[in-house]
């Protein structure tokens, strides 16, 4: 299918049931959930446990997302050490207008971004400059029937993991190099969504925000992004699918 | 192998959308229609069904990965700068 955000769009519209997850938030006005006006209550007082704990729940889902902007591990390093010193610096001001995470990670994104394009003038670094075009096909074509009376169906259909469930491939260390490969290959503009959705496990409505896109945008890449994580573990598992 | 739709007139979906909709479809970010219509080729179509549960597996094991962890040295210089920033008279609440 060509033009798929296109199509997409026109024909999914939000599910008026969407679950309640996380907790309520206090006021249309506050960004802050209850859970988060305590946490600032006990930054603000200096509390070094709350601030440990704060680091523990972001660090790494902030270093993968950096590592989309920048060339290396050591420059994502130092780009979220920065993030954090700016929080620690910046707590006095912040106004809870947006939860705790979406400015965290709005600060993040703004310093890697900067040292991104900083980072390009003098390295021949080019992931930054991957961006998945959107006419690229999600799957590939090549799974499907092209023409006839199954077009559009599987020719090559994937075959059930059956029981590698999330545990299985936790356990295996392959697997899980293999998704972390995938993760690291991804364009900055599928891994960002993918981070912050699946990794970090942010609702759908704050990563928007976050990362200033619309909804539909988000599942789009949100789906793409899991594609790719999902054909490496298929390779994996069963070697590259066979397409003749 | 035919496959039913919830409207009869409407031409059946075929995998290759089924598959495109499947982020949308498992975060019910999808209105009724659509997800009667997938959830009924997918009781139908062992490929698609395959699929869509590859697909939440990923998602699953996403969300638990092990994932970089900050080194000592800089945590602790992390704490320092927390404390110092803390103690500074005017920021005391």
């Amino acid at each position: 299918m060509n033009a798929d955000t296109t199509t997409f769009t026109g024909t999914l519209s939000r599910s008026t049931s969407l679950p309640l997850v996380g907790q309520a938030r206090l006021s249309k006005t506050c960004g802050l959930t209850e859970a988060d006006d305590l946490l600032l209550v006990k930054l603000k007082k200096g509390d070094e446990g709350a601030f440990d704990q704060l680091v523990d729940r972001h660090h790494g889902a902030l270093i993968r997302m950096a590592l989309g902007y920048v060339a290396d591990r050591e420059v994502a390093e130092e780009v979220v050490q920065d993030t954090w010193m700016a929080v620690v610096e910046g707590l006095n001001r912040f106004e809870g207008r947006s939860s705790l995470r979406t400015w965290i990670f709005g600060i993040m994104i703004h310093k890697a971004k900067d040292r991104g394009v900083r980072e390009k003038r003098h390295t021949t670094f080019s992931a930054f400059e991957s961006y998945d075009d959107d006419n690229d096909e999600t799957i590939d074509p090549s799974r499907f029937q092209q023409s006839g009376e199954w077009a559009g169906h599987w020719a090559f259909p994937p075959q059930p993991w059956d029981d590698r469930t999330p545990e299985k491939l936790l356990a295996s260390q392959q697997a899980v190099d293999a998704m972390n490969q995938a993760i690291e290959a991804l364009p900055a503009n599928l891994k960002e969504v993918l981070i912050l959705r699946d990794v970090e496990g942010v609702e759908a409505k704050e990563a928007c925000e976050i990362l200033k896109i619309t909804e539909s945008n988000l599942y789009v890449r949100l789906h793409r992004a899991r594609e790719r994580v999902r054909r490496a573990v298929e390779n994996y598992l069963q070697g590259p699918a066979l397409t003749v | 192998m035919a496959l039913n739709s919830a409207d009869p007139s409407a031409p059946d979906i075929t995998c290759r959308e089924v598959a495109e909709w499947t982020s949308a479809y498992l975060d019910a970010h999808q209105d009724d229609a659509h997800k009667v219509r997938m959830a009924l080729h997918l009781a139908a179509c062992a490929g698609c069904e395959a699929y869509v549960n590859q697909i939440a597996s990923v998602r699953d094991t996403l969300g638990r990965l092990p994932g970089p962890i900050l080194d000592p040295a800089r945590r602790d210089r992390l704490r320092q700068q927390f404390s110092v920033q803390r103690s500074k008279p005017w920021s005391t609440p």
